[in-house]
C-alpha cells in the first residue's frame, strides 16, 4: 500500500493536489520507515527458521537410531538442548536484537521437548502425553519473560491448550479437569498485559487478542464433568464475557479485525442461541446445583455482571446493546424455564430475532455494511432453522423467506443511498 | 531487570532444563544397575507417538490375579508382588493397596475387578518399547511368525525392578533381542 502511495506521488503533484515539498516529505517518511523493516523481516524468518529446525530435530530423533549405543543416544538427547541454551545465553549476554532473542528462544523451546522425548524413548518410559507436555511447558515458560519473547509465549499457549485437551477430552482420562490450565494461562497474562499496555497497536498483540479467546473456547468444554446440560450455559456465558470485554473502549476503539474478543463473542452467542432455539433442547433430564458446572457457571456469570457494572460506572454503556445483557436472560431461563419447552423455544426465538435487529441497528449506526449484513444473516439463520422444525404452512414459510430477502435488498439500498448523500454533503 | 540478573536467572533455568532429563536418566540407570531382572511373557502390537517416534505396545500375559478382596477401584494404584515361576517367568504372589516393602513388587493400575470369578485385572506401566521407525511394524510381524513356527511362550520382555519402579530393558523373541531378530 505504501509503495502504491509513493507511485501515485508524481501524479498527485502534477494534478496540484499536493505540493512538491509535501511529496518529498512523504517519500522520506516512508523511506525512513522502510529502513527499520528489514529487522522485522529478519525476526520473522529467524523464528520460522528455528521453528522448522526445531521440529526437524524432534522428527530426526524420533526415528530412534537403533544402531547407536545407549550412551551415544543420551549425548544426542542433550546436544541440541545445550546448543540452544548457548545461543540463548549469547543473545542475552551480547544484548542481541529482538530477532535474535525470538529465534533462539524458539529453537530452545523445541530442543527442551526433544530432549525429554528422547530420554523417554531411550529408557522406554511409558508415555503419558499430558505429563510430558506439562514438563515441557514448565521448563520453557520462564523463557517468555527472560527473553521477552512473543513466539515462546504463543508456543507455550498452544502447548497449554493441547495439554488441557489431552487431559480433559481424551477417552482415557474421564473425570479429569485441567485446573492447571488456568494456572499456566495466568502465568502468561503478565506478558499479555505488557503487550496491551505498550504495544496496543502492534500486529503481535492482535494475534494474542485472537488466540486467547480461541484457547479458552477450546478448553472450556473440558471443565464439563457430569452435568453436560449446563455446558451450553457455560459456553454462552463465556462468549458473553468475550463480547463484553470486546466492548470495553480499549478494544472497541481498535479496528474490528484486531478485536478477536468481540467477533468471537458475537459469533459464539449467536451460534449458541440458535442451537438452543430448537424444540427439544429445553427438555432436561436432571439438574442439580452441587456440581462443578454450576460453580464454573456462577463464576462466569459473576465475571460478566462485574464487568457490566464496571462498564456502567465508567459510563461506557451509552447505547443499549442487547448482546451485552443476553446472558442474564439465559441464566434466568436455565434456572426457571427448564422442562417448560414452550417458554424456552418461544422466548429464545424472540431473543435471536432481537439479536439480529440489534446487529442491524449497530451496522446502520456505524455505517458498516459487514455488520449490517451479519445481522440479516442472523435472522436468515433463524428462519432457516424454523424451516425444519415447525409445522408452519409452506405459504407462511415462503412469505417469511421473501420478507427476509426483501430486507436484505432494502436495508443495503437505504444504507448505500445514505452513504452517497453523506459523500455528497462532504464534497460541498 | 538488569542484564546480569536476567543472565543469572537464565542459567538457573538452563540447569533445570538439563536436570529434568538427567534426573530421568539417573533414576532409570539406578534401577538397571541394582534392580532385579524379571521376564514377562508378552505380545507386541504397533502404534505410534507424535513426539517420541514409533514404539511397539506390549500386551502382558501377566495382567490378572485371583483374589477374594473386593476393595479395588478403577484406575487405582495397586502393588503387585512377583516372583519367578519354574520356567523363569514372572508370576504374581499377591496384590495389595499398600506398599509391601519386602520382596520384589511393582506398581500397576487397576482395570477392573470381576466379583463373578473374583479376578482382579490390572495393567503394567512398562508397556511401550521404542524401536527404529522401520522396525516397529516388522517386529509385530516377526512376533506373529515366531508364534507359528516355534515353541509357545517364546516372546518376553526383560524388566528391571527396584522398589516398585520398573525399567523395560529389552524385548526378546526366542532369546534374541527383537531388533536383532528382525534383521535376520
Amino acid at each position: 500500500m505504501n509503495s502504491k502511495l509513493i507511485k501515485d506521488l508524481p501524479d498527485l503533484v502534477t494534478n496540484d493536489v499536493i505540493s512538491q515539498d509535501v511529496a518529498s516529505k512523504i517519500e522520506q517518511y516512508y523511506l525512513a520507515k522502510q529502513q527499520q523493516a528489514p529487522n522485522r523481516l529478519f525476526a520473522v524468518f529467524g523464528v520460522l527458521g528455528s521453528l522448522l529446525v526445531g521440529l526437524g530435530i524432534i522428527l530426526i530423533l524420533a526415528h530412534n537410531w537403533d544402531n547407536f549405543p545407549r550412551g551415544a543416544k543420551t549425548i544426542l538427547a542433550f546436544l541440541p538442548l545445550v546448543i540452544g541454551q548457548c545461543i540463548v545465553a549469547f543473545s542475552i549476554l551480547k544484548k542481541k536484537s529482538v530477532a535474535w532473542k525470538e529465534a533462539s528462544g524458539t529453537f530452545l523451546f523445541f530442543t527442551i521437548g526433544s530432549s525429554i522425548a528422547l530420554v523417554s524413548q531411550i529408557y522406554n518410559i511409558p508415555g503419558n502425553l499430558s505429563t510430558y507436555i506439562l514438563t515441557w511447558i514448565i521448563l520453557s515458560l520462564p523463557l517468555i519473560y527472560l527473553l521477552k519473547s512473543n513466539t515462546v509465549a504463543i508456543l507455550n499457549m498452544i502447548c497449554i491448550t493441547y495439554y488441557a485437551c489431552e487431559l480433559g477430552y481424551s477417552f482415557m482420562s474421564i473425570g479429569h479437569t485441567p485446573w492447571l490450565y488456568l494456572v499456566m494461562m495466568a502465568l502468561i497474562v503478565p506478558h499479555y498485559y505488557k503487550l496491551l499496555k505498550h504495544h496496543k497497536e502492534a500486529n503481535i498483540t492482535s494475534i494474542f487478542n485472537w488466540l486467547i479467546p480461541i484457547s479458552l473456547t477450546i478448553v472450556l468444554g473440558a471443565f464439563v464433568d457430569q452435568l453436560t446440560e449446563l455446558g451450553f450455559l457455560m459456553y454462552l456465558l463465556l462468549f458473553s464475557l468475550f463480547y463484553n470485554v470486546g466492548k470495553t473502549p480499549f478494544f472497541d476503539e481498535q479496528k474490528l479485525r484486531r478485536n478477536g474478543y468481540l467477533i468471537f463473542g458475537s459469533l459464539g452467542i449467536v451460534i449458541m442461541v440458535l442451537t438452543m432455539s430448537f424444540d427439544d433442547f429445553w427438555y432436561m433430564e436432571r439438574f442439580f446445583f452441587n456440581s462443578q458446572e454450576t460453580y464454573v457457571s456462577t463464576i462466569l456469570f459473576a465475571a460478566n455482571l462485574g464487568l457490566l457494572i464496571y462498564s456502567y460506572s465508567k459510563g461506557w454503556l451509552k447505547t443499549f446493546n442487547f448482546f451485552q445483557f443476553v446472558f442474564i436472560l439465559f441464566s434466568v431461563m436455565y434456572l426457571f424455564g427448564l422442562n417448560i419447552p414452550i417458554v424456552g423455544t418461544i422466548v429464545v426465538n424472540f431473543i435471536v430475532l432481537a439479536l439480529g435487529v440489534t446487529t442491524i441497528k449497530i451496522g446502520i449506526d456505524k455505517f458498516h455494511f459487514g455488520v449490517l449484513n451479519y445481522g440479516l444473516l442472523i435472522i436468515t439463520a433463524l428462519v432457516t432453522c424454523r424451516f425444519f422444525d415447525t409445522n408452519m404452512s409452506f405459504v407462511i414459510r415462503g412469505l417469511l423467506f421473501v420478507c427476509v430477502g426483501l430486507g436484505f435488498f432494502l436495508t443495503n439500498y437505504v444504507m448505500l443511498k445514505k452513504q452517497k448523500s453523506r459523500v455528497e454533503s462532504l464534497k460541498h | 531487570m538488569q542484564r546480569k540478573h536476567i543472565f543469572i536467572l537464565f542459567i538457573i533455568l538452563a540447569i533445570a532444563q538439563i536436570a529434568v532429563p538427567a534426573q530421568m536418566i539417573f533414576n532409570r540407570e539406578a534401577i538397571l544397575k541394582s534392580g532385579t531382572a524379571f521376564k514377562f511373557k508378552t505380545e507386541p502390537v504397533d502404534p505410534s507417538d507424535p513426539f517420541k517416534g514409533k514404539y511397539i505396545s506390549l500386551n502382558y500375559e501377566l495382567d490378572n490375579f485371583k483374589t477374594k478382596d473386593t476393595i479395588w477401584m478403577r484406575n487405582q494404584e495397586v502393588y503387585i508382588s512377583i516372583t519367578n515361576d519354574s520356567l523363569g517367568f514372572a508370576k504374581v504372589i499377591s496384590a495389595s493397596l499398600e506398599n509391601p516393602k519386602k520382596g520384589d513388587f511393582l506398581k500397576a493400575k487397576v482395570n477392573s475387578y470381576s466379583e463373578y470369578d473374583s479376578i482382579l485385572r490390572f495393567s503394567l506401566s512398562f508397556n511401550e518399547f521404542y524401536m527404529e521407525e522401520t522396525k516397529a511394524y516388522s517386529a509385530e510381524l516377526a512376533y506373529r511368525e515366531a508364534q507359528r513356527d516355534s515353541l509357545p511362550d517364546n516372546t518376553f520382555a526383560l524388566v528391571y525392578i527396584k522398589n516398585g519402579d520398573a525399567v523395560l530393558d529389552n524385548v526378546f523373541i526366542n532369546e534374541i533381542p527383537i531388533a536383532t531378530f528382525i534383521e535376520k
